[in-house]
């Protein structure tokens, strides 16, 4: 078994708001994460998964608990773990007036891929993505698929251990979402360890090697679909994934 | 610091700005552009309103002529431009107020443009009361009052010198005392004069115009396009990143300053200088409008000072923002911060002391004023560089001080500096 890349523990997220006062966005998680592995963070909208994942990429910071990339704390040591860490989401979009090629080159420089390997690096991720043809054009100009290849390269040139996924089929057609997904089975067979946040079960279900539920900013299971299954005495993940939310077995 | 990182995102943040067109217009063009521009809109308006004034005639009723005054319708005639008069009898004494009435009537209509009314009071022969009777909402009307005024305040002087001769006087005898004035200044300070309070206002503009697309783009704009939080995972630390966006956008606003500066001197050397001094008298006693290229240096230092001082302070005011329309309504008063002093500043009675070298902006507009001049005061020049060293290192320490801060950076923070400096200096029980 591989060696654990992330550990979460007791990772609390507290924000405040004027009318609301104190929101509890995430409370006393805890999960690892191995190479080779996927661990899907499954949720419904406002569960908690992004500020969760947002802490892990030290986007923001935890107000409670411990969060590790390869042994290196997120608040003491937020660029080592940037180093060794690729984020993609939703809300992480691309320099519009930059070229593919240029943004590769920029991601793999300053996320210290080695300089003299930096531009057959930034190549091989042009053939492997298929962007040849594209790789001069400004992002602006390319299309909605083509922008997200290369953010996924983006994501994975500097050759990070650990990569987080968050929602990343949001607004992606079936033939994108598909590609997207055959890309990161290709990561985890690299031997990345990969966190992937997401609320469509089929795409959990297909993707993840274990599963962690997540409600109300809290973890309420986790384990592979075939625990899950049999914790819960539920065959489909739709069905599990409620049993846990809800508390109500769904089954007649 | 990482500089080999800070140059990489320095170099990205150039290449990129440098692919946006409001950027190259307003940093690169306009600056370049403003004085041959500025050039080519004067001599058009000179042109225009020369080809106006030779087109059109005054058209002038002169009443009741005396025969002592008959010189001032050949004074009319050899002012420049066209003029057509008309001359009748004095009115009858019982029909002098309808003929003013009438002429009146016509002045108002744009039938007529000015008037002239003798009415003799007697001796000595000529003397006489004038009204002269114009239009002052009519171009044309106040043009040709204008004629008249000369035409009538020399034809008196000739009658005067005419009367006392008769006397057995010479001019210089009735006069009583005679006033001569004579400008000591040479055409070339003159035209310094003129451009030290002019130059100045177009350099800040120009400054400041340079660094707020880059300012509101690199921040504010980031957020718009969701390339801040790809932005905030690169790894290095937070500090660099701000490091490399401040050296942007101080870039753009001393590459907008100092290309200005060249185009100005440039433009005064070769042709904006004799085109101004046509305007000035040009016969030697108007306006000479000179740069001396040695004020380039001193020019290209404020345009380093002030531009890194506008682009820190405007970084900071734009941090807050979260869309690009948000950025520029923060960054307007950093706008009128630095044109205020220069327009406070117009005073020429101002003196460049060592305490004024001691006020940011300022310092700038009073250095740069010497500089057209052709002097360079060493020590208020030192301390100025110093103050403005000071400002832009607060300026900086303030914005990574506000970047550090979580709601700011992710955009959540909804408000202003003012709005957060309240907030942190509220005591702490009173906190959210």
């Amino acid at each position: 078994m591989s060696t654990v890349q992330v550990e979460v523990q007791d990772l609390t997220k507290s924000f405040f708001d004027q009318s609301r006062g104190e929101i509890k966005a995430v409370q006393e998680v805890n999960f690892e994460c191995r190479g080779g592995e996927i661990l899907g963070l499954l949720g419904a909208n406002g569960a908690g998964k992004t500020t969760t994942l947002r802490m892990i990429s030290t986007v923001l910071q935890p107000t409670a608990g411990t969060a590790r990339v390869l042994g290196h704390d997120v608040v003491s040591d937020p660029v080592e773990v940037r180093r060794n860490l690729g984020f993609y989401s939703a809300s992480t979009a691309l320099y519009p007036r930059l070229t593919a090629r240029e943004t590769l080159t920029l991601f793999a420089r300053v996320n210290k891929y080695p300089a003299e390997r930096t531009k057959s690096r930034v190549e091989e991720m042009i053939e492997r993505f298929g962007l040849g043809d594209y790789a001069g054009a400004r992002i602006e100009k390319l299309s909605s698929g083509m922008k997200q290849k290369v953010s996924i390269a983006r994501t994975v040139v500097h050759d990070p251990p650990v990569l987080i996924f968050d929602e990343p089929t949001v607004g992606l057609d079936v033939l994108n979402a598909l590609d997207l997904q055959k890309a990161i089975q290709e990561l985890r067979e690299d031997g990345k360890a990969i966190l992937f946040s997401t609320h469509i079960m089929s795409e959990a279900e297909r993707l993840c090697d274990r599963i962690a539920i997540i409600d109300k900013g809290r973890i309420r299971a986790t384990g592979d679909l075939e625990g899950l299954r049999a914790a819960t005495s539920q065959h489909y993940l739709e069905d599990i994934f409620v049993h846990y939310v809800t508390g109500n077995d769904t089954t007649e | 610091m990482d500089w080999t990182t800070i140059r990489l995102l320095y170099l990205s943040e150039l290449r990129s700005a440098l692919r946006e067109r409001s950027v190259l217009i307003n940093g690169i063009l306009i600056p370049l552009l403003m004085y041959p521009l500025m050039m080519w809109v004067m001599f058009s308006g000179i042109l225009f309103v020369t080809a106006r004034f030779e087109s059109f005639a005054s058209r002038i009723e002169i009443a009741g002529l005396p025969a002592e005054h008959r010189g001032l319708l050949e004074r009319l005639e050899e002012d420049e431009g066209r003029i057509e008069i008309t001359e009748i009898e004095a009115p009858p004494a019982g029909a002098a107020t309808a003929y003013r009435e009438e002429v009146e009537n016509r002045l108002l209509a744009g039938e007529l443009d000015a008037a002239l009314i003798f009415e003799t009071t007697g001796d000595p022969p000529g003397n006489a009361e004038v009204s002269l009777l114009s239009n002052g909402s009519s171009d044309q009307s106040q043009t040709a009052r204008g004629r008249l005024e000369r035409a009538l305040s020399a034809e008196r002087s000739a009658w005067l010198d005419r009367i006392a001769e008769g006397h057995g006087l010479d001019g210089a005898e009735w006069q009583v005392f005679d006033v001569r004035s004579n400008n000591l200044a040479t055409g070339r300070q003159m035209g310094q004069f003129v451009m030290g309070m002019m130059i100045p206002l177009f350099f800040v503009i120009m400054i400041a115009n340079g660094c707020v697309y880059p300012a509101i783009d690199s921040t504010a704009g980031e957020r718009e396009r969701n390339t801040w939080e790809t932005t905030s995972t690169l790894a290095t630390r937070r500090i660099h990143i701000v490091a490399a966006k401040y050296l942007y956008v101080a870039t753009m606003g001393i590459v907008a300053g100092a290309l200005n500066a060249a185009a100005m001197v440039l433009s005064f050397r070769s042709f904006l200088g004799p085109l101004l001094a046509r305007i000035g008298g040009g016969d030697g006693s108007g306006f000479a409008f000179e740069l001396p290229l040695s004020s380039l240096p001193v020019l290209l230092l404020t345009a380093v000072l002030l531009g890194a001082l506008v682009a820190a302070a405007m970084m900071i005011l734009a941090a807050f923002a979260r869309t690009f329309k948000e950025g520029q309504s923060m960054v307007t008063p950093v706008i009128l911060l630095v044109i205020f002093p220069v327009l406070l500043l117009n005073d020429p009675s101002m003196t460049f002391t060592p305490a004024l070298a001691g006020i940011p902006v300022v310092n700038v507009v009073l250095l740069l004023r010497q500089a057209i001049a052709g002097n360079v005061l060493w020590l208020q020049l030192g301390v100025t560089v110093l103050a403005n060293a000071a400002a832009i290192a607060a300026c900086l320490w303030l914005a990574s001080r506000i970047l550090r801060v979580e709601e700011i950076a992710t955009g959540s923070f909804e408000g202003n500096l003012f709005q957060f400096l309240r907030q942190k200096l509220r005591p702490a029980g009173r906190k959210a």
